[in-house]
């Protein structure tokens, strides 16, 4: 703007000039001169200062995005909860609504060696913060860095694909259990080697508050994940493996003497057995996983790129009687421990630069230590215990370069129970069958 | 019998319409390559019935981003893609993006024409554009305050010159930076204290000054000859990326600029051929 103002000033001025040749033949003076030289020279400090301010507002990034969805399920009042892992468990009296999603904006000054980061979320029920972090890397090899703030933790691929870009409206099963709001309070080191055999290399470990971003800490434990990536591409077929392994490895505190663990009390089926020894109180209660993650990348089809990934988590999981997600805030009660495994497998297909296709097929076995045989009446295990599978297919319309439509539809079927087990009265009696819980997305996104 | 006739006539509209259709091809990107692109836009225009080429500048980072968000065919660039680019067409698209190389080209350096200056090496420049040496008579010059001249951060050539020559630094506050290699020529051909970067197409006008790599080397000037055999420090190479495999229009267009008519339009707008 103010090169163009510089422009027209200069412009004027010829014309001026020429003008005033054209009307009085007599030579420009030297003060004349003197005087156009300085009013330029005036300009172009401003410019300078100008410029000065434009460039610090470059270094500021702002983006976001809104995702606004309607969502549609089988049954209205279930007695058991429809979409918890589909946007959101639908509220009483209701099997379809319209939502906000997500509205996120984030700021970025990004000073080529360090960054700062902040990242809201505003949607129709509230305000959020998702991140607010610094970033250091070092100005000598540009290899290391350090993070530090709210952040997604580094664990896996799902985690960090943003849910703009990710095809599906929402992460797995297995995800959402176990690290709700991805994200944490902590510190990591980063590790991205520039040159060598290591270059296609990247490492993410940090040390984490291990209770999710919307608490403060809560106990003394300090939980370590870590994310080793590497990449292969295969230039000449334009297509890259991406391989992954990850580690976790945390504590939660139990805030009583009992802690629950899978046992045979001697009856040939297997439940809770609680373990009440007095030096449980206070004491951590592990929480491990591990993982691998795959990512392949072709492009050999004519109508357009495949991408196929995939993921294993298995590990041991602190959670309550009631519930096998990870605990995001102080533990009240009694703890459960549970091994469980999961895994999830993504085709992506595009058809053309606007179209795409997406089957995703997803695993979490939340208690690996029980069969169908071992829910029976007078069990303590609960719908926690059950094993979930989830089916979804989509279709995905990029409009333009910032809007995308997406239509997703998840078939999500329960491991099921044995009828002849449990009493007609049991809660856990509905999923002697494939209960009704399929959802329907219909979202709208506009990115920026 | 009439309304047979009727839709006869309308199939037969809409087939010719279909054999005349035109196929568009759009090109973006790069501003150094913004000459050659639409020098290669005509010649083949002209000879090829059915296909619409629309070339436009903007930056090879303005051309990458349109590639990304699917609103140009093709993307030129005066530097190779960025991982995190890549990354973006990789998690969007399921492809690397397909690079392919069309030119070579050597990065001139120009003061103006009646500068003492002859030569410069990597290091003085680098010094020179991060602000280190702000004088003239710290390299050899007259004593006045050195006016520098680049190009805007959405340039190619901006993140090459800073990659290569000033070795990842940030470039001096006080850089004038200018939308466009012709630009920066321009101003320095007006500024007896000015230098500037730019591509070898746009040189004319002003002095070319020869650059070494260390203070003991021998300095070149940037011709056809030291930038084919290396010896000219400042010598990178032009790209075109596409999304995916190329085929049908586009591909046929590739393969006419790599072809030796293409190539011959590199030499006549003032870069170096490939083949």
């Amino acid at each position: 703007m103010m090169k163009r103002v510089i422009l027209l000033t200069l412009l004027a001025a010829g014309l001026f000039s020429m003008t005033a040749t054209a009307q009085d033949p007599a030579p420009v003076t030297r003060e004349q001169l003197e005087e156009v030289k300085g009013a330029l020279d005036g300009l172009n400090e401003s410019f300078a200062e100008y410029r000065g301010f434009v460039d610090a507002l470059r270094k500021i990034k702002i983006s976001g995005y809104l995702q606004t969805q309607f969502r549609s399920t089988d049954l209205i009042n279930a007695p058991w909860s429809i979409g918890n892992f589909s946007g959101g468990a639908f509220p009483v009296n209701a099997k379809n609504l319209f939502q906000v999603r997500r509205g996120r904006i984030k700021f970025n000054y990004d000073n080529t060696l360090t960054q700062f980061v902040i990242q809201a979320d505003f949607i129709n029920t509230g305000f959020s913060l998702k991140d607010a972090y610094a970033a250091v890397t070092d100005p000598w090899y540009r290899t290391f860095g350090v993070q530090a703030g709210v952040f997604d933790r580094p664990f896996g691929y799902e985690i960090s694909l943003s849910s703009s870009n990710r095809e599906t409206p929402e992460r797995s099963r297995l995800f959402q259990t176990l690290f709700p709001g991805e994200r944490d309070l902590g510190a990591k080191i980063i590790v991205v080697p520039q040159t060598g055999i290591l270059t296609n290399l990247r490492l993410d470990i940090g040390l984490f508050n291990g209770v999710g971003p919307n608490a403060n800490e809560v106990d003394n434990f300090k939980d370590l994940a870590g994310h080793l990536a590497y990449q292969i591409p295969f230039e000449e077929a334009n297509a890259e493996l991406d391989l992954g392994v990850s580690g976790y490895l945390g504590n939660v505190r139990s805030a009583s003497r009992n802690i629950y663990a899978m046992a045979d009390p001697g009856t040939g089926v297997k439940r809770f057995v609680v373990d009440s020894t007095a030096t449980n109180l206070s004491m951590g209660v592990e929480r491990t996983y591990i993982g691998f993650d795959a990512q392949l990348y072709l492009n050999v089809l004519p109508f357009g790129g495949t991408i196929l990934r995939g993921e294993y988590v298995a590990g041991k999981q602190p959670g309550t009687l009631g519930s096998n997600a990870s605990l995001q805030a102080a533990v009240t009660g009694d703890i459960a421990k549970r091994s469980f495994n999961g895994y999830y497998a993504y085709l992506v297909q595009n058809f053309g630069s606007h179209d795409q296709v997406v089957l995703k097929y997803d695993v979490l076995t939340p208690n690996t230590d029980v069969t169908v045989a071992d829910f029976r009446t007078g069990t303590n295990l609960t719908v926690a215990d059950i094993a979930f599978t989830t089916l979804g297919l989509g279709y995905i319309h990029y409009l333009d370069d910032n809007v995308k439509v997406v239509v997703y539809y998840e078939l999500i079927a329960n491991q099921k129970l044995d009828p002849s087990l449990l009493a007609v009265s049991s809660a856990l009696f509905p999923y002697t069958s494939d209960v009704r819980d399929n959802v329907l997305t219909v979202r709208m996104q506009y990115k920026f | 019998m009439k309304t047979l006739a009727v839709a006869l006539a309308a199939a037969l509209t809409l087939q010719v319409t279909a054999g005349v259709a035109q196929e568009k091809i759009t090109v973006k990107g790069s501003d150094t390559m913004v000459i050659l692109a639409q020098r290669w836009a005509e010649k083949y225009m002209s000879k090829t019935s059915g296909v619409t080429i629309q070339v436009t500048g903007g930056g090879s980072g303005t051309g990458i981003s349109a590639l990304i968000n699917g609103t140009t065919d093709i993307c030129n660039a005066s530097r190779p893609m960025k991982p995190s680019e890549r990354e973006k067409l990789k998690v969007r698209y399921g492809s690397l993006g397909v690079e392919i190389k069309v030119a070579r080209d050597g990065l001139s350096v120009y003061v103006h024409e009646s500068s003492p200056i002859t030569e410069l090496s990597i290091a003085q420049l680098k010094a020179i554009y991060t602000g280190q040496i702000t004088n003239w008579k710290d390299v050899g010059g007259r004593d006045e305050r050195i006016i520098v001249y680049g190009r805007e951060n959405n340039s190619g050539t901006y993140v090459y010159f800073k990659d290569n020559v000033l070795e990842g630094d940030d470039y001096t506050p006080s850089m004038q930076s200018m939308p466009g290699t012709a630009a920066v020529v321009n101003a320095v051909a007006k500024d007896k204290a000015g230098i500037g970067y730019g591509g070898a197409a746009y040189g004319r006008g002003i002095r070319e000054i020869k650059v070494k790599r260390d203070a003991g080397s021998t300095a070149y000037p940037p011709n056809a000859e030291t930038i084919k055999n290396g010896t000219y420090p400042i010598s990178r190479f032009l790209y075109m990326y596409v999304k995916t495999r190329p085929a049908g229009a586009v591909k046929e267009y590739i393969d006419w600029i790599l072809s030796d008519e293409g190539q011959r339009v590199v030499n006549e707008v003032g870069y170096f051929p490939v083949r």
